[in-house]
């Protein structure tokens, strides 16, 4: 015999064959339900791991965001706070040029001092202001930081302390979040409560009121551009926040480049495989089953 | 010796060499289907001519033998790639289970990771928060349980393939007694000349399994034949098998042994290597890895912690239980230490509202803190190591299992049996019998002439 035998028992080979072809339909239709081409690490090891880092990444980025958004509402809050305190010193300097007017009475300038004692406790009342539970003037004490205190020359006395503290808003990026209010009201540009005290002082004894309104507004002044921190900040955890969305726009892209399904290809792969599936089991339902046999009579 | 009687003893001869042919091929359609069957071929020779003056008389046909046709070293070929593939089919099976551990999911080990630092940050914008330092104390205790429950089910996994190794064993000690017995036959056979091919397909068959389970190099020697792994340690020789045993090692595993040696680690291909392969290197050596990560961020976080002052003022105690030196078994047992919220030093100066510390602690997300990598790089390569053994050995598997077919496919060419070619061989059989008892009818009739000659003249 010339000719070369052929093995007579072609179906371990289909068999084998429709195996893989029914593993690769098994994985399309994985991947196509659930969106991404790495379903377990061994679909592309590499890819696997790009994706854990990816996922950490924007982890990353949301957490800044999450930090933030509760940053910025002690921002809003301090801004507001110390624009009262502002519009406050605003009406202190205004009550202090008209009780330098000569042509007032006695009382009238003790009106306007006692006016001036609200305007003083609704000050220590600003600069005691919480943010969910935290005074944010505190610096870093967990106390109500201005107490009154009648032995101070300002009447008010600071307890809390100069620590300041800063928050990561991106890698690397940390900002500052708050001032202390023994910075914010008492700095080297003027002393908000003493200037205040001072002004009622000389309003009572009927001595020096010009000279104390002049201090009152070097206090405004000074607060003023303090406040200016705040407005800063703002708006820098405003544009941060903007980067962070670029960012993790630019991730989830990353992701969808490394992990995502190629919904178009997969799917004609699946229309093709089902083919071949159906040409392999046709190829078996043709296997001859008749033999040689059965022809001889 | 031209006679009449000579020629019907030549045609009797025939009768039965065709015959013996047709048993042949009976022998063959009857195991169309038996697994390692290899197909039987008529050896059929023409009887020595008798020389009578000048004349040569043929004296017929003989059948020699019915040869079973096989290819050893295809045999051979074939026991090698089963070796393989029995190996990589188990190492790959063995790590497709582990690899589900570290399948990207919201509960990852690397979620977990980011968890903790999501709530550090979360912390600074508030450090004297109770329900955000109490978050921060819940993430670690999920990464902690994380931690332990991928390093427990590697364990358990572990412990699995234990128990398929101590099969595997017991297997391949069943295989290697009755290939012993067979070879006793096969001997007992041959030895009185005759043939054994029955036996040695069966004998093929097993040995076929027996390379599925662990690696086996045969040689054929006058004594038989002989089995040993590819260390040389003998499994069958002759008649004679020898047991492979196991012992429980010190990591409460089993080790197996020949003939009191261990050969655990010299065993790499088959069923067996896969399965050690699996249980002694590739998963203790993710556990391994788990342990280093896991004792890198507690150390790290501990650290950190200890820099900075709680509620109280207090410098900052331990948020996990301290991993040992080694860190060796920490991923299975790390835990928090830490009960009580305030005991976080978010502070960095004693005041209470300070969050200068969590910065440090928000630190380690970026520090080398595990084999030199940060955590995320870190366990993001345990993901690639994983996978790429998984995607590696299924490559490897594909390729065996196609040169496996391969060769199958060849050997089936040789020796399997066409139920074609057989209907015509029964159809050249059954005529050359036809035939042959024609020419007894014939040497019938002639001697009938002879025998009633004298009747005729008479």
């Amino acid at each position: 015999m010339s000719s070369i035998r052929v093995n007579p028992y072609p179906m371990p080979d289909l068999l084998a064959a429709i195996e893989q072809l029914q593993q690769q339909q098994s994985t399309a239709t994985l991947e196509l339900a659930t969106g991404s081409s790495i379903n377990k690490p061994s679909d592309n090891p590499a890819g696997a791991a790009e994706v854990a880092r990816i996922n950490d990444l924007s982890t990353q980025v949301d957490s800044f965001q999450h930090s933030i958004s509760s940053i910025s509402g002690q921002f809003s809050t301090a801004d507001s706070t110390l624009s009262s305190v502002v519009t406050a010193l605003q009406r202190a300097i205004s009550l202090g040029v008209e009780g330098a007017t000569g042509t007032l009475s006695d009382t009238d300038r003790a009106d306007i001092a006692d006016e001036l004692t609200g305007i003083q406790s609704q000050l220590v009342s600003l600069a005691n202001t919480s943010y969910q539970g935290s005074y944010i003037f505190a610096g870093t004490a967990n106390t109500q930081p201005f107490v009154l205190d009648p032995t101070q020359a300002s009447g008010v006395r600071y307890v809390g302390n100069t620590g300041t503290n800063s928050v990561t808003i991106g890698a690397g990026y940390q900002l500052q979040v708050n001032v202390p209010g023994s910075q914010l009201f008492d700095g080297p540009g003027g002393d908000m409560f003493l200037a205040i005290n001072d002004l009622i002082t000389s309003l009572k004894n009927n001595t020096g009121i010009s000279a104390a309104v002049t201090e009152v507004g070097n206090a405004f002044s000074y607060v003023t551009g303090q406040r200016v921190f705040y407005g800063n900040a703002l708006n820098q955890t405003q544009s941060q926040q903007t980067y962070l969305n670029t960012e993790s726009l630019g991730l989830s892209q990353q992701l969808n480049t490394v992990a995502g399904a190629d919904v178009a290809t997969v799917s004609s792969q699946l229309v093709s495989d089902q083919t071949a599936l159906t040409g392999a089991l046709d190829a078996i339902g043709r296997i001859p089953q008749t033999s040689l046999f059965d022809y001889l009579k | 010796m031209s006679s009449l009687f000579g020629a019907l003893s030549i045609a009797t001869g025939a009768l039965g060499a065709e015959q013996g042919a047709m048993d042949a091929t009976t022998n063959n359609v009857a195991n169309a289907n038996t697994p390692g069957y290899s197909r039987l071929r008529p050896v059929l020779t023409e009887s020595d001519p008798v020389v009578i003056g000048s004349v040569t008389y043929g004296e017929g046909v003989t059948l020699d033998q019915l040869q079973s046709v096989r290819d050893p070293i295809l045999q051979l070929r074939i026991q090698q790639e089963t070796q393989q593939q029995g190996q990589l089919n188990a190492f790959v099976s063995e790590m497709q289970q582990a690899q589900v551990q570290f399948t990207s999911s919201s509960s990852d080990i690397s979620s977990q990771i980011s968890n903790l630092f999501t709530s550090l940050n979360q912390l600074s914008t508030d450090p004297t928060n109770i329900s955000l330092r109490q978050g921060l104390l819940t993430a670690a205790g999920n990464l902690a349980t994380v931690f332990n429950n991928t390093s427990h089910s590697l364990t358990q996994q572990q412990s699995n393939i234990d128990l398929n190794v101590s099969q595997a064993v017991q297997q391949v000690n069943t295989l290697t007694t009755q290939i012993a017995t067979l070879n006793t036959h096969i001997s007992q056979l041959q030895g009185v000349g005759q043939d054994a091919s029955a036996f040695e397909d069966q004998r093929d068959v097993l040995i076929g399994q027996l390379s599925g389970l662990i690696d086996v190099s045969s040689i054929k020697s006058d004594d038989g034949l002989t089995l040993t792994t590819s260390n040389g340690t003998a499994l069958v020789v002759g008649g004679q098998s020898f047991n492979l045993s196991t012992q429980t090692n010190g990591s409460g595993f089993q080790d197996i042994y020949a003939q009191g040696v261990d050969i655990t680690s010299k065993v790499t291909s088959g069923q067996l290597g896969g399965l050690i392969q699996a249980r002694d290197e590739a998963i203790p050596g993710l556990v391994s890895n788990l342990d280093t990560l896991a004792s890198g961020l507690a150390n790290a976080l501990n650290a950190a912690n200890a820099q900075g002052f709680d509620l109280n003022g207090n410098p900052g105690g331990n948020i996990f239980t301290p991993p040992s030196a080694s860190g060796q078994g920490y991923a299975a047992n790390m835990a928090v230490q830490m009960t009580d919220p305030s005991l976080i030093a978010a502070s960095s100066d004693g005041s209470q509202g300070s969050n200068g510390n969590v910065a440090v602690l928000a630190a380690v997300q970026n520090q080398n803190v595990a084999g030199g990598q940060t955590p995320a790089d870190y366990y993001s390569n345990i993901v690639f190591n994983v996978g790429n053994d998984v995607s590696n050995g299924s490559a490897e598997l594909s390729s065996s299992q196609l040169i496996l077919n391969q060769l199958q496919d060849q050997q089936g060419s040789i020796s399997g049996v066409n139920l074609d070619e057989e209907a015509s061989n029964m159809v050249q059989y059954q005529r050359a019998y036809d035939a042959a008892a024609n020419v007894v009818t014939t040497i019938n009739d002639m001697l009938y002439t002879v025998i009633n000659m004298g009747t005729l003249t008479g």
